[in-house]
């Protein structure tokens, strides 16, 4: 399995990922999945900087979808990430995402979002886009950095 | 539509940035000192309109965090695409893109190696024979050198750059510099391990028990490596209560 970690993360690549997770997993690249960020020059030169020197794809969810298989049998090893949780939503529809993880990382406090853990803060939608995602056979689980608590997706849910 | 900038406009946020940890909090972190720093340049290009000023504060009292030097890069382009009348959630999407290679760039460049060398290098100065407060002095001149330029000059950029301070960025390899600088680092430490081992009021000169509990601590943390620190952190600790409840009791 060569994507070793599938994670919703508002910041995509930053220093919890990086540093948090990098160091654990040791990625040789970052996927960024995100349909404005796949074209749009000035912020995937942003992002770039932060990879501590791994690689860094970007690719429309569409695209994603057809590329999974492709990353998964990579050589290469993969985190993939992306921005909000419907897009992890939309890859993971028809089962492509079954047998999966799902880690949800940051997002922040924002207009229509209750807090459900301190660094995760959820609309209405999402928590059905998170039923959603388990429903296509994947666990869904928060926890921020690799060393911290794991939530289940069934304790979020509850709050 | 784009505006152009007083020089007192720019002055002041430059001057305000200074102030950017001010109200660091857990919530926003950096947040309402970006908001802070950006209130002259608001106030010239939203100021006449109540409503549309409310908005544009309400939006950079948002969670902000990067390194507090670099984030004035941050600060540069925010007021370069406010006055240009970018959209502003294309301006949101900029903060929460620039401040994940802000702030690692940052913690590389200074926390762990210009603060360390410099710091590093006063002591030595100190063991070397310099006066205390020469070394205090050479320490706080030669890093605010530092310091402000990398202000100023990250907050030109920002200026001049707009939302491609990525590609700008990218070229002026600040990885390198940290690279260049870490030599330093490493060299004026072994000058410091050197002065204070054989310098004035060293350790050579403080007895013998001093420099076999030196040697031996240096051994553990050899072989040990980092899995030793914390109970090394915790022995410390101990040692110095022990000695501050005996001079008590004394």
């Amino acid at each position: 399995m060569a994507i070793v970690l599938f994670r919703v993360d508002e910041r995509l690549i930053h220093g919890q990922v990086v540093i948090g997770w990098g160091h654990q997993l040791w990625p040789d690249r970052y996927i960024l999945v995100d349909d404005e960020l796949a074209t749009s020059d000035w912020e995937q030169e942003l992002y770039q900087l932060g990879a501590g020197g791994a690689g860094v794809v970007f690719s429309t969810t569409e695209s994603a979808r057809s590329r999974i298989a492709e990353w998964r049998e990579a050589g290469e090893r993969s985190i993939l990430l992306t921005r909000d949780i419907d897009t992890m939503r939309r890859l993971a529809e028809d089962g492509i995402l079954s047998g999966e993880r799902v880690n949800l990382g940051g997002i922040h406090h924002g207009p229509g979002r209750d807090e459900v853990l301190n660094y995760l803060h959820l609309t209405a939608a999402d928590r059905e886009s998170l039923k959603a995602i388990a429903a296509e056979g994947v666990e869904v689980s928060a926890r921020d950095l690799p060393d911290s608590h794991r939530v289940s997706l069934q304790t979020l849910l509850k709050g | 539509m784009s505006r152009d900038l007083p020089r007192r406009v720019v002055a002041a946020t430059f001057a305000r940035s200074f102030l950017i940890q001010g109200s660091w909090n857990y919530h926003t972190m950096l947040g309402s000192g970006f908001a802070f720093a950006m209130l002259p340049g608001l106030r010239r290009l939203f100021g006449s309109d109540p409503d549309q000023m409310d908005a544009a504060v309400a939006r950079h009292l948002e969670h902000f965090n990067a390194h507090p030097y670099l984030s004035n890069l941050a600060l540069g382009a925010v007021l370069r695409l406010e006055a240009d009348g970018s959209d502003p959630e294309a301006i949101r999407r900029f903060k929460v893109a620039v401040r994940g290679p802000l702030g690692s760039l940052g913690d590389a460049l200074v926390w762990a190696t210009w603060l360390p060398a410099v710091a590093v290098l006063a002591l030595s100065l100190y063991w070397l024979g310099a006066p205390g407060w020469a070394a205090a002095l050479f320490f706080v001149l030669v890093y605010n050198v530092g310091h402000i330029g990398l202000r100023a000059w990250s907050f030109r950029l920002g200026l001049a750059a707009g939302r491609d301070v990525g590609r700008h960025l990218g070229k002026t390899d600040l990885t390198g510099w940290t690279a260049r600088l870490e030599p330093v680092l490493v060299g004026s430490l072994g000058l410091l391990v050197g002065s204070a081992l054989a310098g004035r009021g060293g350790l050579v000169e403080s007895g013998g028990v001093w420099v076999a509990l030196a040697a031996a601590g240096f051994l553990v943390g050899m072989f040990g490596g980092h899995r030793v620190w914390r109970p090394a952190a915790a022995l410390t600790v101990a040692a110095i209560g022990l000695v501050a409840l005996f001079g008590v009791w004394q």
